[in-house]
């Protein structure tokens, strides 16, 4: 009874004490901030990581080929069993990509995955990242009218149309044309070369603008739109194009809707990563900008080896038919997506006696709650490394140096902060010897009236395990509200400091993202509260040694 | 001390003495409640030895009101202490109520001091942080676990304040000992010895640090209590004034008691 109501009013006449455990606070609060970011932070990178990989995947090491992939994929069937959900082939070659932007040609080197259309959605969390509506609930590789997302701008098939017929005009003026026919489209011409012009001024605002070459002259195209080929009019002489017009031998024999007519026709659909093409940038008002090098509707090259013993690159006219934005950079600025029976056919991997093709790798994708390892090492039993040279990983396998650098970090920062709240274990130490010292007397007097050691320990320790609980009670109830209002504070100090402190554009996130895990912050608080306890056990034990006659000497 | 102080303890004690007979060890008998016979007790001050009581025989009777009296430094605290366990002899031994006590384990010895001794300092030792009447009330809380005392709180607090005011302080029990007097702190003091309902009351100059005033109002608190609730009292003092109005007087001289 004493111990309760003597701890209660040590507590009560001294707030100082609780000085000694702000820094527990601090320390608890830290901590589930620091947990809670950092967990949203890796839930979300794990979601983005495995995103476009499948569970778990068999590959061919490099540019290698699996043959027979239907035979592996029965046997994949038998070995998983009922864990299996659904199985994709994959061709993945490494491509260049060709294309041109204001004038100029560009290359970027891209990951050229061929995936399956019916299955490579089932197997992976593809689709939705696509940014094109229509394509979501099943993927193709064709050009849509309408449906993509509205931050692209203009694209689809009434851009690729007004860009042909803008791109037939330019190519008038600056090819063999007749005076009539220079004259005959003059206004049009000329708003050709101004917005061309002014994409050479170095105000950047105005080149700004000159990227999108098509709302300048768009009015002049509406009319064009439905002939964009002039020189095919058989109103014009054949005899004045011949000498530009490579196709001109092929004009004579193939009948003009019998030919590729890119106002009409797409090469080879591809899907690009949002990032391979487009930058984000600040423009000089501080607002966030996308510039799209290329958008759905635009044509560009893609130049890959082929398969087989002497491999020679190949080149193929592809027409973008979407983007997909998996918010991660790694991925949105590598991957390319084509249809797997186009990609084995410029590859030529199908084999023209079988008609058996090959594919880089197999992904299977397992049910929900599935043993990924155990199913990946029942694969590599079966297929054992000295006999089949593959690589057989779990998505997480994969991506292992980078989530064992964020769990490296995780740990790092938890022993970092565990450590300030040991270091408030000795603030409370100190202030505790000192309360015992203070308290001297006291002690003396309870002893002479009987109380036992443990007694006077105990009052000491209740008080520890008090202020250890007080002070962890604030810190969780700090370090949630932290963590619940954490955009809101970012934003509050980003427009104290002008300063942006989550970057979008490099993390890709609107919103910091969070995760309080109930069991953290009870293991925090244990962790905390037995700091306290402990700190508070060495001063609570030299109470309960203090001889009673020489307590109460003191005077 | 006076004559008729030391005629009054030999009055009262002549029989006893004789059959005690010098140093021979107590006999259950005697009807004391307190006895020590040749206690030793020495303080060590690195590789010195301070000897301070050198074989000291005394017996407290039973409802009398003893002091013991001596210069300072003359041991007067350390034998209290000794005789309330809050301290071990080097040798020689400690009966109460025909039970050795010197060399009880320290759970006994809690208890003894908890329920049968009464104790009193000079520096009143009250606990700041408590009210007057939690003052009183803390042996009692001592004594029982959490439970227990609430079961009995409203008991014990009828005899705190009973006893608050037989020492006249009924009306300060919500007090702090920072907002009293000395008096009125050795009067709680009092109270708070007596609150166990203990054998008997050990007191270490319970004036010695009062004005003539305060420290006649104690006495006169205590001598009444003595005669009203037969408590047997050991009082330690250098006032001769207080001796005089002892049943017995002890006189400590150079670690011996040279006078009964
Ligand atoms: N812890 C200790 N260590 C060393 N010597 C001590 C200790 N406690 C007491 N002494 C010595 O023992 C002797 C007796 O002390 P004690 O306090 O019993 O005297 P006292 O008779 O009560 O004196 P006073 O009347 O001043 O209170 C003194 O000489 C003192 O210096
Ligand atoms: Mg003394």
């Amino acid at each position: 009874m004493y111990k309760l109501l003597l701890s209660w009013r040590y507590l009560k006449t001294r707030f100082i004490a609780l000085a000694s455990i702000v820094s527990v606070t601090l320390g608890v609060a830290t901590l589930i901030v620091v947990n809670s970011v950092m967990s949203g932070f890796v839930g979300e990178m794990k979601d983005r990581l495995h995103g476009i990989l499948s569970d778990v995947e068999i590959a061919s090491p490099g540019l290698g080929e699996i043959n027979w992939p239907d035979l592996h994929v029965k046997e994949i069937e038998r070995i998983v069993g009922d864990d299996l959900l659904a199985v994709t082939y994959v061709v993945r070659v490494p491509a260049l990509m060709n294309f041109e932007f204001r004038g100029r040609q560009w290359t970027q080197q891209i990951m050229l995955m061929g995936v399956d259309e019916k299955t490579f959605g089932k197997v992976t969390d593809f689709n939705p990242y696509l940014l094109n509506s229509k394509k979501r609930d099943a993927i193709n590789f064709e050009l849509e009218e309408t449906g993509y997302d509205a931050r692209l701008g203009e694209c689809g098939w009434e851009y690729r149309r007004k860009k042909i017929a803008n791109q037939q005009k330019i190519e008038d003026l600056i090819g063999p044309s007749t005076a009539d026919s220079l004259v005959a489209q003059a206004s049009g011409q000329s708003d050709v070369t101004s917005s061309e012009d002014s994409s050479l001024t170095n105000d950047p605002n105005q080149r700004a603008i000159a990227f999108e070459p098509l709302p300048v002259v768009a009015p002049v195209h509406q009319a064009t739109v439905t002939d964009p080929y002039p020189q095919m009019n058989p109103a014009i002489p054949t005899s004045q194009l011949s000498a530009f017009d490579p196709h001109a031998d092929l004009r004579d024999h193939v009948r003009p809707e019998e030919m590729f007519n890119p106002g009409r026709d797409q090469h080879t659909g591809i899907v690009l990563g949002i990032a391979i093409s487009s930058r984000q940038f600040m423009n000089p008002k501080g607002d966030r900008e996308e510039l799209f090098m290329v958008r759905p509707g635009d044509d560009i090259q893609i130049t890959l080896p082929t398969s087989g013993p002497t491999p020679s690159p190949i080149t193929e006219n592809c027409t973008i038919v979407d983007f997909y934005s998996s918010n991660m950079h790694e991925y949105d600025s590598t991957f390319a997506f084509m249809s797997l029976e186009k990609l084995q056919e410029i590859r030529r991997m199908v084999d023209p006696v079988t008609g058996s093709s090959t594919v880089s790798s197999i992904q299977v994708k397992l049910k929900e709650g599935a043993d990924l390892n155990a199913v990946r090492d029942k694969l590599i039993a079966f297929f054992p490394p000295n006999q089949y040279p593959y690589v057989i990983q779990t998505w997480q396998d994969t991506q292992r140096p980078l989530l064992s650098a964020v769990n490296m970090e995780v740990t790092i920062l938890n022993i970092l902060l565990f450590l300030i709240i040991a270091v408030a274990g000795f603030g409370i130490l100190a202030t505790f010897f000192m309360i015992v010292v203070e308290k001297t007397k006291d002690i003396g007097i309870l002893k002479a009236l009987g109380a036992p050691s443990h007694g006077v320990m105990s009052i000491f320790l209740s008080y520890g395990v008090s202020l250890g609980t007080v002070g962890t009670g604030v810190g969780i109830v700090l370090g949630l509200l932290f963590v619940y209002f954490i955009n809101d504070i970012a934003s509050v100090i980003q427009w104290v400091t002008g300063r942006e402190i989550f970057d979008p554009t490099i993390y890709y996130f609107s919103q910091i993202p969070t995760v309080v895990s109930p069991l953290m912050v009870f293991l925090v608080a244990i962790g905390a509260i037995a700091i306290a306890v402990l700190a508070s056990v060495l001063p609570a034990l030299r109470a309960a040694r203090l001889h009673p006659v020489e307590a109460l000497r003191y005077e | 001390m006076s004559d008729a102080a030391q005629t009054k303890t030999l009055q009262r004690g002549s029989s006893k003495n004789q059959q005690a007979g010098g140093k021979a060890p107590l006999r259950v008998a005697v009807p004391s409640v307190l006895s020590v016979s040749d206690l030793y007790k020495s303080y060590h001050k690195g590789r010195l030895d301070v000897p301070v009581l050198k074989g000291i025989d005394i017996q407290i009777h039973e409802a009398e009101f003893t002091t013991i009296i001596g210069q300072s430094g003359s041991g007067k605290s350390t034998l209290l202490h000794l005789l309330g366990t809050l301290d071990a002899p080097d040798k020689g031994e400690i009966w109460f109520q025909e039970r050795r006590i010197d060399n009880l384990p320290p759970r006994q010895k809690e208890r003894i001091r908890n329920r049968d001794f009464g104790m009193i300092f000079q520096f009143y030792h009250l606990l700041p942080e408590l009210t007057t009447l939690e003052n009183v009330l803390i042996p009692r809380m001592v004594q029982d676990n959490f439970f227990a005392y609430m079961r009995n709180k409203k008991k014990y607090t009828e005899r705190a304040k009973e006893l608050l005011d037989i020492v006249g302080l009924s009306h300060r029990i919500n007090h702090r000992p920072s907002e009293m007097s000395g008096g009125e702190m050795q009067r709680t003091a009092i109270a708070r010895a007596l609150i166990s309902k203990p054998s008997i009351l050990l007191a270490d100059e319970p004036t010695g640090n009062l004005d003539e005033e305060s420290g006649g109002e104690v006495m006169n608190t205590l001598m009444s209590l003595q005669q009203t609730e037969n408590l047997t009292i050991v009082m330690v003092t250098h006032d001769n004034a207080i001796a005089d109005k002892a049943d017995r007087v002890i006189r400590l001289v150079d670690g011996k008691v040279t006078h009964c």
